[in-house]
Formats: C-alpha cells, structure tokens, sequence
C-alpha cells in the first residue's frame, strides 16, 4: 500500500476543469448557429483541452500533490482525478460517436441546427458541472453541482421530443431531483451538527467531515446517512431508487444513454464515496445497510436484465445491477473494498459505455433495438460483433478481461469484512449476468436468421462508418488492456483508494 | 422592535402550513399557485422575524432572496406556463374530499411525532428549543406533503408545485438549522430550484402540446 507523504499545492487547476468545458459550452450555445465549426468543432476543442487538464491533474496526483484552490475550498485529489479523467476521455468518444449517429438520425428531423447546438452544448455543460462536483470540497456545493448535472441532462434525455422521450424526460427529471433533496436534508443535518466545529469558517469541507464526524451524535448520522444513501442512491440508480433509470436510458439516444450509464450515474457514486465511506469504519451498522440495498440492487437489476427483450433497456437494468458493485465496494470503508469499487467504477464505465455504442450501432445499421428483430437479420458487421463480445464477456465477469478483476476484488473484499452472505449474493449474480450477456450474444451474432436458411438471400446490413466503431474500438481496446496489464491503471486507483482513506472518520 | 417573539414566528409559521395545504389542495390550478406564492411570502416573513429575534443580520438576505425568487420569480413561472396549460387540475388518485381529511389528520399526526421526538432529528441542542422546536417539524412536515403532491397528483403542473413546496419545506429547515450557511450556498440551492422548476413547466408544456393532456397516468406508456 503506497502511503507516500501527500503535498498540498496551491493551483487553478481545479478551477480551469470545470471552466474550460462551460466556456466552450456558452460559445456553442452563442454561436453554434453559425456553423459547424462553432458547434461540433468547439465542442472537440474544448474537450481537448479539458482532457489534456485531467491528464495534467492526474500526473501531478501521481507526484504526491493534492491540488487546491480559494483556500480549501477547491480541492482535488485522486479519487476527484479518476473520475476527470474517466469523465472528460468519455465525453469526447461520447461525442465523436454523436456525429454520424445524432446528426444523421432520421427522427431529427426540421431545426436540426439549433438541436445540434443545444446537444452539443448541455453535453459540455454536463461535463463542467461533474468536474466542478469533483474538484469542490464544500458539502452543500457538492449538493448544487450534482444537482446541476441532473438538470443538465435532462433536455438531452428528451433530444428525440417523441412521446417516450418526453415521459422518460420528466420521470428523470423530478425523481432525481426530488431524490437528491433527501440527500439535501441529510447533508443540512450534518452541516448543522457541525457548527460548533467549525472555528474559523462557515463552510463544512468534505476533507473535514471525517475528523468532524466522530465528535457529532451518532443518532444524526445515522439519520443523516440515511437520507444521503436516498438521495445519491437515487442519482446512482440503486434499487428502491431505480425507477427513472431503464425509461431515461432507454429513450435517450444512444450516446447519452452510454453518457448516462458511464459517467452521470458514477457522480452519484462519487457522492457518497465522499460522504458515506468516510462514516462507515465508525459506524458498522451503516457498512451492513449499503451492503443489502446494493445485494438487493444487484440481483433485482441483473433479473430484470435477463427478461428485456429491447436491448437499450437490458443495457439499463444491468447498469443498476453494476452499480450496486461499485456503491457495495466503496461502502466498505476498507483498502480492498474501495479500491475494488473504484476499479469496478472504471471498469464498468469502459464496458458499459462500449456495450451501448455498440448497440447503437446495430440499431443504426438494423433499424431495431428489439434482440428478437435484430437476430432475424443479415449482417456483416465484424468489428461491431467483436465489441459486443468483448464488452459481454467483460460485463458478465469473466476472466481476463477487466471486470473480472474489480468483481473479484469486491468478493475478496465483502469476505475479508466477514460478510460472506454479500459475497455470495455478489457471485451469483455475476452467474445470472453471464446468463443475460450470454444469451444476448448468442441471439444477435450465432443464430442464423430464419430466412437465409430459405436461400433467400435478402439485403446485407453493412457496418457503420469509422467515427462510429473508433470509439468502441478504443473502449474494447482498453478493456482487454486493463484485463491482461492491471499494472496500467494501479498507481491511479491506489492513489485515489489511499486519498479516501486518509479521511476516513477514527473508529 | 420588541414585538417580534417567538410567538410571531410560530403563528407565521402555522399561515405557512395552511398555505401550503391550500396549495396542496386547491383544485384550481391559478389560486394553487396563488396560494404557494403566499406560502412563500410567510416564509420570508418567517426569515425576516427570526433575523430581529436572533440578531443576525444575515438572515435579512435569506429573507429577501426568498422573496425574489420564491415568492416573484417562481410563482411568475408558473402563471406564464399556465395560460397555455388547462386551469383545473387533472382528478388525483385519492379524491379531493379524502384527501383533504387524510392530510390534515396525517400532517397533525406527523407534526406531533416529529415535534415530540425531535431529538432524534435536532442536530444541535439550539433545534431543540422553541421555536425552532416548532419550525423543525413543521419544516419536516411541509417536506412531507409535499412528497405526497407528488407522489399522489396525476396532474404535471400540480407535481412541480408539490416539488416547490417540498423545496421550500428545505429551505426552511435550513434556515433553522444552519443560518449560518454562505450566501454561495443559499445562491446555489435556490437556482438550482429555479431551473428545475423551469425545465419541468418547459416539458409540462411539451407534452401537453403534442399529447393534448397532462395527465402523468395517461401518459406513461413505457412498461416496467
């Protein structure tokens, strides 16, 4: 375990993150009227730049610096550094795979211009609202800006305006923000417990909440967790909490679904690793409530995955089920949980990202998202089948590739703490996933379509163009990477994993 | 101004509970929101007796941008949507009669729980005293109805009134609870409700263009 001594620097990184990307935000919706330049282009430029500003981050983190600004009020360490760097090379695949696919889309339709600019826009603006929710180290602002990410997707969620959308829009909008309320409550009730230890400042930092947290009542903890583990649990989508969930994923166009799936719902993880983790070496009661609300998830989740026949909507249900891994790891407060968890985060931001592009690229080529539809067609589609293999196969936990190693540090680490129950819970529902995915591949790429073997030859689907299968070869690419060479990413995961548990309250 | 006592505050405080049932229950949507503007107004009211009564000052800002935002700027929003809305709200699930009954038994109940037991909830020793022994569970009460709106309302416009009223339920527990949150924070909160409010009506007004209704049952479709 490296534990090597951690620096505070002063630096305008951790404002600049979360600036560059609102400014080319503003610049799209000003003028992306205008041309393409000034929409699609901004849009790569900004990201660009916001992607060379995490890298900066994540190599000064890796030097043993902690980045500050405004005081403390700014705050940037490994765990804020992993989720930059996952959200920023995101959202430029997100948004290199949008150009065929959202520009092109039949349902577009009139005003595609001023559609494209809002799209392109609120995806920016996504982007600088989760990094600002990263970098703040203030209680109630790490409140606002997730709140801002929600409000910030939603018009994404209804791009289409079809009647589904619109639902899906709604639903997606008040239940998360309703949700987030709670957690809200939670937050106010430990600001206000607080008060007394808090000298010089009137701001409660999240670095602060562990030294602080052995001092207040344990009752309000309790409560107060509770509702955090509602309010974010909501954002993250964990069973009781899921129900915007399938609908917004499945009626989002494809790149926001895999938006949604790999980054937005990680900041309601992000969340409550920075609130509920630092709690739960004091409070193992809180330990044993994340594990059965994410047991609970898991299994939920992966069964009503395995009975969808609409392929966005499996994507989703599995989201939920993958979800509880990450919340369940980090919950355990310990060095194997969380770094487990953190890796699962990843993973499962990589995987799952790549499965829903993929998936859109069958629907883009096939017209359908119905597994049944899909099966009876011809295709050659040869890189979009490989990557759908390599993300199932990874999903579903099966060695080598990269899920199999954060799933089974989660089994190491649910065992280590004694609770063997979650363990098994947590296994079984990697089986049941195998089953999902299993069957998926099977249907989509092995059967031969029912026609074909009535020698009518019928019409080939082609593969979709190259700003399409780029990214998802890059994401399979980093999949298989990290599932032979974890090496590449340990030194960012231990960093992140060891910045958590310098704060963790005493027990 | 000796006037203001504890007393001022908690009869504000019970005009803004039955302001906000009134909203909660007014069928017609023009008065609902009339209702929740002056709900809103007793709020600031509420922020402004508390600034005499405990001398800070700050609490004078809490009070004016409660009044710009949630007593103007909101109600404005939603009186803008309306005109091309339908006035009467969509028949709920429960019936007016019964809901109403049912609500003033269980907020009373709800009340009298939270304020008895408060020391379950009351972070610090000044929650557990009057008045914000009173504030605390009413805030915690308004919290609550306005999670029924919107869990038992069919009507879109009445959910984002049921959300504001839970948003404001918020507010006022963290006004007694932390009155010393920075004014970056209170902007924050209160934009953040702004927005969303806006985009809810936005979509609100979506759907009920391309559907012709606004009613959240008939509107589902997708399956579970």
């Amino acid at each position: 375990m490296g534990s090597q001594a951690v620096v505070q620097v002063d630096s305008s990184l951790p404002v600049l993150i979360f600036v560059v990307p609102l400014a080319t935000a503003l610049v799209i919706f000003l003028f992306g009227r205008i041309s393409t330049v000034l929409r699609e282009g901004a849009a790569f430029v900004g990201l660009f730049f916001t992607f060379l500003l995490s890298i900066l981050i994540a190599h000064r983190i890796l030097q043993g610096e902690v980045l500050t600004y405004w005081g403390m009020y700014f705050y940037v360490d490994g765990l804020s550094s992993l989720m930059e760097l996952l959200g920023s090379s995101m959202g430029f695949i997100v948004v290199l795979y949008s150009l065929s696919y959202v520009a092109h889309h039949p349902r577009l339709g009139d005003m595609a211009e001023r559609r494209l600019r809002v799209y392109y826009g609120l995806i920016l603006l996504f982007l600088s609202m989760m990094n600002l929710t990263c970098a703040t180290n203030s209680i109630i602002m790490l409140f606002v800006s997730l709140e801002a990410t929600t409000l910030a997707t939603a018009f994404l969620v209804t791009f289409y305006w079809s009647r589904e959308s619109l639902e899906a829009g709604y639903k997606y909008l008040l239940l998360v923000t309703v949700g987030v309320t709670f957690a809200l409550l939670g937050l106010v009730l430990l600001y206000s417990a607080s008060i007394p230890y808090l000298p010089r400042s009137r701001i409660l930092l999240l670095t602060e909440l562990g030294r602080i947290g052995t001092k207040i009542p344990g009752n309000i903890v309790l409560l107060a967790s509770a509702l955090i583990i509602a309010g974010f649990g909501t954002k993250a989508g964990l069973v009781p909490f899921h129900a915007w969930l399938p609908d917004a994923h499945a009626e989002a166009p494809i790149p926001v679904s895999a938006l949604l799936s790999g980054i937005v719902i990680k900041v309601g993880a992000y969340a409550l690793a920075r609130t509920i983790t630092i709690f739960s070496p004091a409070f193992p009661a809180l330990v044993l409530f994340v594990a059965v609300i994410c047991s609970v998830s898991m299994l939920v989740g992966m069964m009503m995955a395995l009975v969808q026949d609409d392929i966005k909507r499996m994507l989703a249900y599995s989201s939920i089920s993958q979800i509880a891994y990450v919340v369940e790891g980090v919950g355990l407060g310990t060095y194997l949980g969380v770094y487990g968890g953190l890796f699962h985060l990843m993973n499962h931001t990589i995987v799952k990202a790549l499965l829903f592009l993929t998936a859109g690229a069958l629907m883009f080529a096939a017209g359908s998202r119905k597994i049944s539809e899909l099966a009876a067609q011809r295709r050659r589609m040869p890189i979009t089948a490989f990557c759908f293999f390599v993300g199932a196969l990874a999903i579903s936990g099966v060695p080598p590739f990269n899920g199999f190693l954060s799933k089974f540090t989660i089994f190491l680490a649910l065992a280590e703490q004694g609770l063997l129950w979650a363990a098994v819970i947590a296994v079984i529902t990697g089986f049941l996933s195998i089953a999902c995915f299993g069957r998926a591949a099977y249907q989509l790429f092995w059967t031969t379509p029912s026609d074909a073997k009535e020698g009518n030859p019928g019409e080939i689907i082609r593969e979709v163009p190259p700003t399409m299968w780029a990214g998802m070869l890059i994401l399979a690419g980093l999949s298989i990477a990290i599932g032979f060479y974890p090496q590449l990413v340990h030194p960012t995961l231990d960093r992140a994993t060891n910045t958590i548990l310098t704060l963790l309250a005493g027990p | 101004m000796a006037w203001v006592t504890g007393d001022v505050i908690i009869t504000l405080v019970v005009a803004h509970l039955l302001a906000s049932i009134a909203a909660a229950e007014v069928r017609n949507l023009k008065l609902s929101t009339a209702a929740l503007c002056a709900q809103s107004v007793f709020l600031s009211a509420t922020f402004a007796a508390f600034a005499v009564l405990s001398q800070n000052p700050s609490l004078y800002w809490w009070a004016l941008t409660t009044l710009l935002t949630k007593a103007i700027l909101i109600p404005w929003l939603l009186f803008y949507y309306m005109r091309r809305l339908p006035k009467l709200e969509v028949k709920p699930v429960i019936g007016f009669a019964a809901s109403l009954i049912f609500l003033l038994i269980f907020l009373t109940a709800f009340y009298q729980f939270v304020h008895t037991h408060i020391e379950f909830i009351a972070p610090t020793k000044e929650a557990l005293v009057e008045p914000a022994r009173s504030n605390l569970a009413i805030a915690f009460t308004i919290f609550v109805l306005g999670l029924y709106v919107v869990m038992a309302r069919r009507d879109a416009f009445k959910i984002v009134i049921g959300l504001i009223l839970l948003k404001n339920g918020v507010h006022l527990s963290l006004v007694t609870l932390a009155p010393t949150l920075p004014e970056t924070a209170i902007f924050g909160i209160t934009t953040d409700v702004i927005v969303a409010a806006f985009l809810l009506l936005y979509l609100t007004e979506r759907i009920y263009q391309q559907l012709g209704t606004v009613d959240t049952v008939q509107l589902s479709t997708l399956k579970r």
